[in-house]
């Protein structure tokens, strides 16, 4: 066969590299969300599906728990993003000229938790911080101190949580970072010592524009990736104490899996892929002007 | 060029192709490949099920067998029954799966169209798959002899509608148990039961010996222990948790099937529990430990008072004779009530077989829990639990003495779920309540009535989505 279309011809064997991708793209992430899509307006039982319009969309707006699992969701993300953003900052600021095998080690130090499943991860939080055996409470009772459970109150569970996640990925941030700032023209750098720019001035007005994709970026994928946030509920607090830090994807888990409303929990994903959508869509679209 | 191109786009195109086929031979379950193809040697089709089971009993019959573990019974079953079945050239495939992730793979699997041909567990967890319309009835594979030989008090419980949805193997009381050498230590040697006795306390008795352990316990013997277990993280072991808040009297459940917790009794109840918890009676932070930590406390003595059941317990001893855990005398005493008849339920634990739309695995399915559950030699297996057949347990009386205990405890039985439907979802309703409770967000009397509340309206919920009810 003969291709007539010269355009075609010429770009054939790019679309035939994209094609396998575009494929699993459609079959495992464009099909999902449409079949998503459709669950949340039905009830989905074991031998049939009804269609109840906005019936599951309403029911998810009439329970508190839904309210609290947004509410929890946002803090998360704020802090998360925020703490991470402005802690990998300062540590790759603060490295990245040094000696290289001293860079390696920082690297090395704090990618090694990112490196580890998350959930051998809360395992290991949830091992120190369980108020009857673990070590915290442990040594807190030996110190006398009174018994705080740390996982078990509503006040301390969240900004526990925001700690273990934060510890956990703030890695990769800093990789990124440091591999962005040592990219940074080294000439700008020399300009600004001629100057007598101070280390603070030419972090501030040298350094941190100048790596602003790499932190918008960051913050994408970090509010991204704590949207889903579940491993660390899941493993650490199951929602608790009393729902207070149940999060949108635990939600959305609990009544999928164990109460077996897949109508529901279809409606939250719905309304998570759209609050996705819109944060990331001005994020993305700086990105691209940026470039 | 575009010769070199379409060199370069021939592995592309290659890839797609494998990729996909990859897929797509992933996509069938052991189903599709069991019905039809005729297997060469024995002439007979191939029929592949798989059995699940959540972990009850180390070994076939004995968790002192070499390379005891929870599926050993099923495969010395599987292997068994392939041997002497002649319909077809089955193959079976246990897998072994958390109790407390039971729930999320079956919904993941049923709405996958891939459920487990058997599974093994207790009854209560099970039901709502009944009401589901996800389990065939096995009413057909139920002879006279089964009938005589199981008391009718375990067909009722796996009796759903008109129909038999399981095939009782065994049961299992719940009870307490206690650390005698702690009671000792605390000079609470009167309240010491007999090592084949499930002692029963009045409910004052019980609250003497919290108090004994709380102040006598020689703290460097002990140090880190407490007296009683007491958790909320999860629904797992809950009904510990449902038989302590009937302890003042309260009967739970009305006879049209709603909860009525919310009374005198039912208050008073909860109030005792979060009493002893604030005064320090338990181990610290109930609302985040689950029972599983509770357990492996008990087992290191860091518990006086823990929950069990004939398997948990019989575990237990088997740990502590193989050295895997620290040895100590454990006994078992009955949940006290305030009108001093003790507080007991147990779990009917039985096979069901799920609905896969392929009748010849359904076929193989029922033939096999009929073959295990009914089997003469396979039965015995149910000694590590309580057996269900008379005959086993008239078999077997002498040398577990702790048989006849229980026997004599089954007047007492209180039925936990109230055989209402929704029953998986409703345990998801407790344990925040008693969370909001012991951390003093709810008082007792706002957790009971929060909890009858939200509760009735799971059952509402699921009593009009049963097609049992239809």
């Amino acid at each position: 066969m003969k291709l007539r279309n010269p355009y075609l011809k010429e770009n054939l064997t790019g679309y035939l590299f994209i094609l396998p991708q575009t494929l699993l793209f459609l079959l495992f992430i464009v099909y999902p969300i449409i079949e998503g899509i459709r669950l949340s307006f039905y009830k989905v039982q074991f031998q049939k599906e009804t269609f109840v319009g906005f019936d599951n969309y309403s029911a998810l707006f009439s329970d508190p728990i839904f309210f609290k699992a947004v509410g929890n969701t946002v803090v998360f993300v704020v802090f998360i993003v925020l703490l991470t953003v402005i802690f990998s900052l300062f540590v790759a600021s603060a490295v990245f000229d040094k000696n290289a095998k001293y860079v390696s080690f920082i690297r090395g130090s704090y990618y090694i938790p990112v490196m580890v499943s998350m959930v051998v991860m809360s395992m290991i939080w949830s091992f120190l911080l369980n108020p009857a055996n673990g070590l915290i409470s442990f040594t807190a009772r030996q110190l006398d101190l009174s018994t705080v459970n740390l996982l078990g109150d509503k006040k301390l569970v969240l900004p526990v949580v925001i700690f273990v996640t934060f510890a956990t990925n703030v890695g990769q941030a800093i990789i990124l970072y440091i591999a962005s700032m040592i990219g940074v023209p080294k000439d700008l750098f020399e300009a600004a010592e001629v100057d007598g720019a101070s280390r603070l001035k030419v972090i501030f007005r040298i350094l941190i524009p100048l790596v602003k994709p790499t932190t918008i970026y960051i913050t994408i994928i970090n509010i991204i990736a704590v949207l889903k946030i579940f491993v660390v509920i899941q493993m650490l607090t199951g929602g608790g104490p009393n729902n207070a830090s149940v999060t949108l994807m635990y939600y959305l888990y609990n009544n999928a899996f164990k109460y077996n409303q897949l109508g529901i929990a279809s409606a939250v994903g719905v309304i998570m892929f759209v609050i996705t959508l819109l944060l990331s869509v001005p994020q993305l679209r700086a990105l691209f002007k940026d470039k | 060029m575009l010769k070199k191109r379409l060199f370069a786009a021939v592995p592309a195109v290659a890839l797609t192709v494998g990729l996909l086929a990859g897929c797509s031979g992933n996509n069938g379950n052991s189903g599709e490949e069991a019905s039809g193809s005729a297997s060469a040697g024995a002439g007979k089709d191939k029929v592949e099920i798989s059995v699940w089971l959540t972990p009850q009993w180390k070994g076939a019959f004995d968790s002192t067998e070499s390379d005891a573990d929870y599926d050993s019974f099923f495969k010395y079953a599987a292997d068994k029954f392939v041997k002497q079945y002649d319909k077809y050239d089955a193959k079976i495939n246990v897998q072994v799966i958390a109790g407390d992730q039971r729930d999320e793979l079956l919904n993941v699997n049923l709405n996958g169209g891939t459920p487990p041909d058997v599974f093994f567990e207790s009854v209560f967890a099970m039901g709502d798959y009944a009401h589901r319309g996800a389990l065939v009835p096995l009413n057909d594979i139920v002879d006279d002899a089964a009938k005589s030989d199981i008391a009718q008090g375990y067909w009722d419980n796996v009796t759903f509608g008109n129909d038999i949805y399981f095939y009782p193997f065994s049961n299992n009381p719940g009870t307490l148990a206690y650390n005698a050498d702690m009671f000792r230590a605390a000079g609470l040697d009167s309240f010491v039961g007999g090592e084949s006795e499930i002692k029963t306390w009045t409910l004052d008795e019980y609250n003497q010996i919290l108090e004994a352990l709380k102040t006598k316990l020689p703290k460097d013997k002990y140090s880190n222990a407490y007296p009683m277990a007491l958790y909320a993280l999860n629904n797992q072991g809950d009904t510990w948790n449902l038989a302590y808040l009937r302890m003042f009297g309260n009967k739970f459940f009305d006879d049209q099937g709603n909860i009525v917790l919310d009374d005198e009794n039912g208050v008073k109840a909860a109030e005792w529990l979060r009493n002893l918890y604030k005064s320090g009676y338990t181990n610290p932070g109930a609302e985040s430990v689950s029972s599983n930590d509770a357990n492996a406390m008990f087992l290191n003595q860091q518990l006086a008072v823990s929950f069990t059941n004939p398997v948990l317990f019989n575990n237990a001893k088997a740990d502590m004779a193989a050295g895997k855990a620290p040895k100590f005398d454990v006994r078992l005493a009955n949940i006290p009530s305030v009108s001093g008849d003790p507080l007991t339920f147990t779990y009917v634990v039985g096979a069901s077989v799920f609905k896969t739309g392929d009748d010849k695995r359904t076929e193989v399915a029922k033939d096999f829990v009929k073959f295990f559950s009914s089997d003469p030699e396979l039965v015995k297996a149910s000694k590590n639990s309580i057996p269900v057949r008379s005959s086993v347990i008239s078999e077997f009386k002498d040398q577990f003495p702790l048989f006849e205990a229980y026997d004599k405890n089954s007047a007492h039985l209180f039925s936990f779920t109230g055989n209402v439907p929704g029953y998986s979802e409703l345990r998801q309703v407790l344990y925040p309540e008693l969370q909001a409770m012991y951390i003093g967000e709810k008082t007792p009397a706002e957790a009971v009535k929060d909890y009858q509340a939200k509760g009735n309206e799971v059952i509402q919920k699921a009593r009009q989505n049963s097609v049992l009810n239809k």
